[in-house]
């Protein structure tokens, strides 16, 4: 979501701001009109086959079983071998298992992904003096001639002697965590072609060969999936490839995808590894056609890296790899959050997202319906589904799921504990399941939802599912009283967009005749950034959003008329639609056009504010708020995206997560004022703030070295969010601790 | 009347330009709040938009009643405000921060309006 628009000014009074608005017009987005393409019926719901004609159209993508265009094998890596999952050696025990008091060894620190740190030299007393200790350039920011497309969201691992991590473009790095200085770097020369929606490099993950003894090179080794679909395993101590993984160290994942171009698939997010076996996911860019590569999920060994196994959605039973000219079945949900991982039962927690053609569903088979927007706890052994949990059902809303699920143990029925996972969602509802067979532990209602909607041939659910055990971190629906501006012009203007939409609240069926509104929207509740979990007090940490979206479905004529095409067309040009905009959904009836609910003179949203919260959640007392506020204030937003300056806790969006530690600490950037910041974790007061170079669109992790604590986040900033680009990850220590 | 601004000082000029101003906002009004009450929204924009139109032609034509109508249509807001959000600040703020200054604005040309009355009167004694 874009950055927040907010807020009137003295700076702007109604007499400047009356000739710009009374030249606002009220033609809405898109166009009326009925469909001029049939629906198609259930016969024409099959991908195509290697016989099916070519759509002539300029507007349409190739066959599936066109080859893949140049560069979509980025190192031109042979085929990868298969293995059976049986003879996976047996794992050693993981620093991610148990990290050191001072480590944070995986992405989310440790196994649980809790995002808690041990660590108490900070606390709310001392926290204001937290100064910077180093900052480090990763080097990898637009160059001129570039789209801005960058968003790093880098959360850096430490294990031992090192601070690993990756740039927005995949290089490899291992850096001091004292003094920031850089021990070695691996560049994996990556094209800017590459980069799909968002460069982005969530992290790497830390793995320990039970194969390659202690002392020998890859004993210890730094896995990373790349932009360009490239899973690369190098040595932890000196950065070099590792020979005895794939070939030469790197394995080719668009392996069996079938026809493809760069940017078209992509990894952001640091692949878990699951008693030896390494998942891997992916995003698959937004919106661009129903036959889109497909979202399938693999599992590699992580000593060799052969191929494992396959869970291909549309072939249930087939965990192989493709032959031939066969690929993996198109256009089935992909999932690019990043995946947790559970060793003692052997799951791997897949949030999928949905099927290509998001706005879209009566092409899907019954297997995508069962899985998409869901949580899949997927047997790393066989790599068939264990139990599936849906957290909307036949998702036409772009509700695909960005969070990492938390493990936590929760206070069963009789008094024993069940292994629980939290997985929060874009819609604002955090289901809690028991991970060893999906069930809510806290109660879940199915509730009446529009239904069948006003798409022919597309019904809609009769019922959604509703988390009512946890707090919704959303506000109730949108009403015309909710729009907000500088003046009463502009609060007008958006008082009769809001009225020409169609709304019936969280789940409005999708129309072509005019825009409905979405709320929450594809960046609403929670993102990507996940939620942080303190163990020892119960207390769950979730920042989130309130940012609607304003859609519509546009006729296939009318889509092309706008010139929307898919980025696999021979003829598409870079900025003709993409992710999380507009879009061809090409091979269905309908395109799409995606905007925020906003005025699109002002650049401010058309709802009131805040538009970004963050909440306390006490876990181990029925789930109760312990508090909640605006999260980001107004000094780097404003009208026509101006900078007001004001230190007006508005409550922006924002994007990435918080760490909370046992100093009793939360440290979140996050919110598109480009600050961190430290909020007591019991009482919710920020009680220090820092102005970052860059926007802090990315999760911060905390560490010790030498005795002392660091808290570290990638100023990397964030494209749509529309904060400053940088390269700088930077690192806060307590004074007279500076490297 | 058509010497009204025969002679203009430069308050005269203001009040003009303020007149013509309300007039647009309330055109602005008019014309998106008869959109809105047609989509079942709130009838209060079209309403103070007529009064506003009023208000402003009045005030270009140098009539202090003008000054007094756009201050019936500010108390309007006010109460019209309060009623739909209550005392929340952030919610009145874009009903009735700009109007509210706009009103400061017409206090002040009170006198002047008062001044261009008494004038045409003289004048018209003459």
């Amino acid at each position: 979501m874009r950055r927040s628009h907010l807020l009137a000014t003295a700076a702007c009074v109604t007499l400047a701001c009356a000739p710009l608005a009374a030249n606002a017009q009220f033609a809405p987005a898109g166009s009326g009109g009925s469909p001029t393409a049939s629906v198609p019926g259930p016969g024409n719901a099959d991908e195509p086959t290697a016989t099916t004609p070519a759509s002539t159209s300029r507007f349409s993508g190739p066959s599936p079983y066109a080859p893949q265009a140049p560069g979509v094998n980025a190192a031109n890596l042979p085929d990868i071998g298969s293995m059976d999952p049986n003879d996976v050696p047996q794992m050693v025990p993981q620093q991610s298992a148990a990290p050191a008091q001072g480590d944070w060894s995986a992405y989310g620190r440790d196994d649980s992904q809790t995002r808690y740190s041990p660590l108490s030299e900070i606390t709310p007393q001392n926290a204001d003096q937290l100064k910077v200790a180093f900052v480090y350039h990763t080097g990898s920011y637009p160059r001129p001639g570039q789209t801005n497309k960058w968003a790093a969201e880098t959360t850096p691992i430490k294990v031992g002697d090192g601070l690993y991590m990756c740039s927005a473009q995949n290089d490899i790095m291992k850096l001091d965590p004292a003094t920031g200085k850089e021990i070695w770097r691996h560049n994996i020369n990556e094209k800017y072609e590459a980069i799909p929606y968002t460069a982005a490099c969530k992290g790497v993950t830390y793995f320990t060969s039970s194969q390659v003894p202690e002392g020998q090179p890859c004993h210890n080794r730094i896995l990373e999936g790349t932009l360009d679909m490239r899973l690369i395993a190098v040595d932890a101590a000196t950065g070099n490839l590792c020979e005895g993984f794939g070939h030469g160290g790197q394995v080719n994942l668009m392996q069996g995808m079938g026809e493809s171009v760069p940017g078209f698939v992509s990894m952001t997010t640091p692949p878990p590894v699951v008693n030896g076996v390494v998942v891997v996911n992916h995003e698959v860019l937004d919106g661009q056609r129903r036959w889109a590569p497909s979202g399938v999920i693999r599992g590699y060994d992580a000593e060799s890296g052969k191929f494992l196994w396959a869970w291909d959605v549309n072939n249930p039973n087939d965990h192989s790899q493709p032959t031939g000219n066969n690929h993996y079945s198109r256009g089935t949900p992909n999932s690019w959050a990043a995946m947790t991982g559970d060793n003692a039962l052997g799951l791997v927690y897949v949030p999928t997202g949905n099927s290509a053609s998001d706005y879209y569903s009566a092409l899907r088979s019954p297997e995508e319906n069962k899985v998409s927007s869901a949580v899949v706890a997927i047997d790393v052994k066989t790599g068939a589904p264990r139990w599936v949990f849906q957290t909307a059902h036949k998702d036409v809303w772009d509700y695909d799921i960005g969070s990492q699920a938390t493990l936590m143990d929760m206070p069963g029925p009789d008094g024993q504990t069940v292994p629980a996972l939290i997985m929060p969602t874009k819609r604002g509802q955090t289901f809690v399941l028991d991970r060893r067979d999906g069930k809510p532990i806290l109660p879940v209602e199915e509730r009446p939802a529009p239904s069948p909607g006003v798409i022919p041939g597309d019904p809609r659910t009769p019922t959604q599912p509703w988390s009512t055990g946890m707090p919704a971190l959303r506000v109730p629906d949108l009403k015309e009283t909710d729009m907000w501006g500088m003046s009463p012009l502009d609060q007008l203007f958006c008082r009769i967009k809001f009225r020409r939409a169609n709304y019936t609240g969280e789940f409005t069926p999708p129309s072509v005749d005019k825009p409905w509104i979405e709320y929450p929207g594809y960046n609403g509740g929670s993102d990507w950034g996940s939620m942080s979990y303190d163990p020892q007090s119960g207390i769950l940490i979730a920042n989130w959003n309130i940012t609607p979206m304003y859609d519509q479905l546009v006729t296939r004529k009318k889509a092309d008329q706008l010139g929307l095409m898919p980025i696999d067309d021979p003829n598409y040009k870079p900025g003709g639609g993409g992710a999380e905009g507009n879009g061809a959904m090409d091979g269905t009836p309908y395109g799409i056009v995606v905007t925020p609910f906003w005025n699109q003179y002002t650049g401010m949203m058309c709802n009131r504010p805040p538009y970004g919260m963050i909440t306390a959640i006490d876990m181990k007392h029925g789930q109760k708020v312990l508090w909640q506020h605006p999260l980001g204030t107004a000094r780097a937003n404003g009208p026509w995206g101006l900078p007001t300056g004001l230190p007006w806790e508005i409550g922006t969006p924002n994007n990435g997560g918080s760490v909370v530690t046992a100093g009793g600490l939360v440290f979140i950037g996050a919110a598109t004022d480009n600050q961190i910041r430290a909020i007591d974790e019991h009482t919710g007061k920020v009680v220090w703030s820092a102005v970052l170079p860059g926007g802090g669109q990315a999760n911060p992790m905390t560490y010790e070295a030498n005795g002392h604590q660091y808290v570290a986040i990638m100023a990397g900033g964030h494209h749509f969010m529309m904060t400053p680009v940088s390269d700088q990850l930077v690192v806060y220590a307590l004074p007279d601790h500076k490297g | 009347m058509p010497n009204t601004y025969g002679n203009r000082t430069l308050t005269e000029w203001l009040t003009l330009v303020l007149g013509v101003v309300i007039v647009l906002v309330g055109l602005f009004f008019v014309i998106g709040g008869a959109q809105l009450a047609m989509l079942g929204g709130s009838v209060y924009y079209l309403i103070c938009g007529v009064v506003l139109v009023a208000s402003g032609v009045f005030m270009v034509l140098g009539r202090t009643l003008g000054a007094f109508l756009y201050l019936g249509a500010l108390a309007y807001t006010w109460v019209w405000s309060l009623w739909e959000v209550g005392f929340s600040p952030v919610d009145l703020l874009p009903r009735d921060f700009g109007p509210t200054l706009l009103g400061i604005l017409v206090v002040l040309t009170i006198p002047v309006l008062r001044r261009l009355e008494t004038r045409r009167t003289l004048r018209g004694a003459v």
